[in-house]
């Protein structure tokens, strides 16, 4: 027995990123989110049983209360870092699939004040301790550098190719009305003409963190298919999780999406090369090349040259965060990692406007 | 001394205790990890349960290693998350392979400006640490090439 097919999104919300959210709470933006998934599902407010938060700052008895669902029967946090979103998926299809609610809410999101500044203090690991007295970049910017770098050696990755990704994905954001950089256009040599946040890593190549939020409603696929709504059906499902730090892993330059994706794609009977389009994290450019290779898009070590190759706009042969991903649009906390599974849900929904891909029924998605 | 120095000190937030024997051998200019007589090897960053087979603390022991390695990979910071890396940066925060089997994160120094800037450093270039003793109570270790 396994989840697929057992369970859908049938509907979506998502607030536009903002470099600052003044006078907003985290609460509050929730709300806004959930509201529009809501309405977007067909439901009422009183049709949601189940909530699936971030679950540390924001438990789902707290988002219940603000909200003023009373009848929640299934509530639980999701505490995968930027796949929390993808993983709140999961769990909402398991919760649904199993009886223990019907029309699970999954959200996440973050308020944020500029003045707060923020980066470095790492998460309640070791950093403050041994790492943070050598100087650090901002906040994660540190490993993935590193990380970059090692890929640069060990495959012959270039800073050339995978500028790619920062250039395509502008592409894909410059008409997203949700997007914190809509309408600004990027060139593949502005991202390497951009200076070094710290070496390899370019600016353009570095998320901006930002606030918004996003939310879906996971229903069962009976409720589903009686539904008025286009559902997304949820058919195989992987997750892994991997050390905080980058030091202590011994494969450097492999994600854990190279665990994770197998068991998605055995789960849904598809293999890599069925997937029509993917939406995949990408606070760097680096780690969502190497993900991308981890799942099979590219051989391993062979995703620069897949970047230099491939048109990965909407447009393109084989589109990639066609809503311009989180380096175009700014990463709002969790809501970062999860606007990836809105934006899949969008475009298999056939509700994603001028950016609409061609072909919109498989979709692999990475938080 | 302590009041000069405007950079982050080690904070121990998970266990100080655990890590005490570490800053005491940097103290020393001696480089000491723990070492698992479960598995039969060294690991760091320091803890009460090995990371390697989840021996406990009575199976872990510290022990003097070689302050020698090689660099697993580097970036170069030129926007340091704190101000007060500001004037030094571009500088190179580097992961460290030691040569006893441990992964550590530090400076690697003694490099121009011009090669910092020209990512001279190469990856597996071999380093040996340099302690700076930033303040009377701590001392970091830092790396400097050497010749393979």
């Amino acid at each position: 027995m396994s989840l697929r097919g057992e369970a859908a999104i049938i509907g979506i919300g998502e607030l536009p990123t903002q470099r600052s959210t003044p006078g907003r709470s985290m609460l509050g933006l929730l709300g806004d989110a959930a509201r529009i998934a809501i309405k977007d599902a067909h439901i009422r407010k009183e049709d949601v049983d189940g909530i699936v938060t971030e679950g540390g700052a924001t438990y789902p008895a707290s988002v219940a209360e603000y909200l003023g669902i009373r009848d929640v029967r299934f509530g639980t946090g999701s505490s995968m870092m930027g796949a929390s979103g993808a993983t709140g998926i999961a769990i909402a299809s398991m919760a649904v699939m199993n009886g223990l609610a019907n029309n699970v809410l999954v959200l996440m999101g973050v308020a944020r004040n500029p003045a707060l500044g923020g980066g470095g203090e790492g998460f309640g690991g070791p950093g403050g301790e041994f790492e943070m007295p050598y100087g650090t970049a901002a906040g994660a910017n540190t490993g993935y550098a590193m990380i970059y770098k090692k890929h640069m050696d060990q495959y012959g990755t270039t800073q050339e190719q995978l500028a790619h990704v920062a250039s395509n994905q502008r592409f894909n954001a410059l008409e997203n009305e949700n997007s914190a950089f809509k309408g600004q256009a990027i060139s593949h040599q502005d991202v390497l003409d951009s200076r070094y946040v710290n070496y390899p890593l370019r600016l353009l190549e570095c998320v901006m963190p930002c606030g918004g939020a996003a939310a879906a409603i996971v229903t069962t696929a009976e409720r589903a298919k009686a539904s008025l709504t286009n559902p997304v059906y949820v058919l195989g499902v992987g997750t892994a999780l991997d050390d905080f730090g980058a030091y202590p892993k011994p494969e450097f330059t492999t994600s854990p999406v190279a665990r994770s994706a197998p068991v998605a794609y055995a789960m849904s009977g598809y293999t890599p090369r069925d997937i029509q389009f993917a939406e995949f994290y990408d606070c760097y450019t680096i780690l969502e090349a190497m993900c991308l290779e981890d799942a099979g898009i590219a051989p391993k070590g062979e995703i620069g040259p897949f970047f230099a190759a491939t048109d990965t706009t909407y447009k393109g042969t084989f589109p990639i965060n066609t809503d311009g991903g989180q380096l175009s649009s700014g990463q709002p906390g969790l809501a970062g990692g999860f606007r990836h599974v809105i934006e899949g849900a969008r475009q298999i929904m056939g509700k994603a406007g001028v950016r609409q891909v061609a072909r919109k029924d498989l979709c692999l998605v990475n938080g | 001394m302590t009041s000069e120095y405007k950079k982050p000190l080690p904070r121990p937030t998970i266990n100080p205790e655990v890590s005490q024997p570490f800053w005491e051998g940097t103290k020393k200019h001696e480089l000491w990890l723990q070492y698992c007589l479960n598995h039969n090897g060294h690991f760091f960053y320091p803890r009460e349960v090995c990371p390697v087979c989840l021996a406990p603390q009575e199976r872990l022991v510290w022990q003097q290693v070689p302050a020698k390695g090689r660099v697993h990979s580097y970036t170069t910071v030129y926007q340091p998350a704190l101000p007060a890396f500001a004037e030094e940066a571009p500088f190179i925060h580097a992961l460290i392979e030691l040569d006893a089997g441990a992964r550590i994160v530090g400076n690697v120094v003694g490099l121009s400006r011009e090669e910092v800037e020209g990512n001279a450093l190469e990856l597996n270039q071999p380093v040996e640490a340099v302690f700076e003793d930033v303040t009377d109570e701590w001392t970091l270790v830092k790396w400097q090439r050497v010749d393979g």
